[in-house]
């Protein structure tokens, strides 16, 4: 799977700063620049482990569901384990 | 130095594009204040008439806290333009704003919701003169990546403009 646009990760990194004010959470001593890196690095690691999230996830659900879902489910979880603080 | 206006969240107005928003901060007090992106150059505008008497150098204080930034700088610009009675401007149609004038970027507060002043100079105030209506924009300069690298929004809650009286 190709990584995001650059306009993407920009959007991506501009709508994570808006977030993190909303919810006044520090970033410790992160710059811009350190976390449009970090963005960056997500989303490529996202593209290089694409198969391997799909190959993790069982049938008949890897079946099933469309990329756009099993995204959304990915999503899901990993914002559940956020709330959590896991 | 004197004090010629101080100018509030509420009495700004904003161009149709690229504005901060307009929220109020601390949920029990409500302050209003101007978040001003990390990502995107915004800005907004105050209008006033030059009060009789104005002298000498002007500079404009801005009053700022971060939404939860606790390092790096943050770095703003301001603006004037000033239009004498019978100047050959359209104000329906288009601005004139001089050269902006800059700040020396200031790292922000060690905790967030701690207020900042910096001053900027208004060496191009536009050629300014007692009566003139005038504005002045203000905008953080978020695309500047040397000057202007504290994440997320800086809250703008008051602009003191002085002159040298």
């Amino acid at each position: 799977m190709a990584v995001l646009t650059d306009q993407d990760r920009f959007d991506t990194w501009a709508e994570f700063m808006r977030a993190v004010s909303d919810e006044r959470d520090p970033l410790g001593n992160l710059s811009k620049a350190d976390l449009r890196a970090a963005v960056n690095a997500v989303d490529t690691w996202v593209s290089d482990n694409t198969t391997a999230f799909n190959t993790a996830i069982p049938q008949p659900a890897r079946g099933a569901l469309t990329a756009s879902q099993k995204a959304r489910l990915l999503m899901f979880v990993v914002s559940k384990r956020f709330v959590r603080g896991v | 130095m004197a004090t010629r206006a101080v100018f509030d969240a509420y009495s700004a107005y904003f161009p149709s594009a690229n504005f901060p928003q307009l929220l109020t901060i601390n949920t029990t007090e409500r302050i209003p204040a101007l978040a001003f992106d990390a990502a995107t150059v915004e800005g907004c505008r105050w209008k006033i008439i030059a009060p009789q008497g104005l002298t000498g150098t002007q500079t404009a204080i801005i009053t700022y806290c971060m939404a939860s930034a606790t390092s790096n700088k943050v770095d703003f610009e301001v603006s004037v333009q000033a239009i004498t009675d019978d100047d050959a401007l359209d104000i329906d149609a288009t601005t004139s704003f001089d050269t902006v004038n800059t700040i020396t970027a200031p790292t922000v507060p060690g905790t967030a919701g701690y207020i900042d002043q910096v001053t900027c100079t208004l060496t191009n105030a536009d050629s300014m003169a007692a009566g003139d209506w005038v504005v002045f924009k203000l905008e953080r300069d978020a695309d500047d990546g040397t000057n202007d690298t504290a994440t997320g929004d800086a809250y703008v809650i008051s602009v003191e403009w002085r002159d040298a009286a």
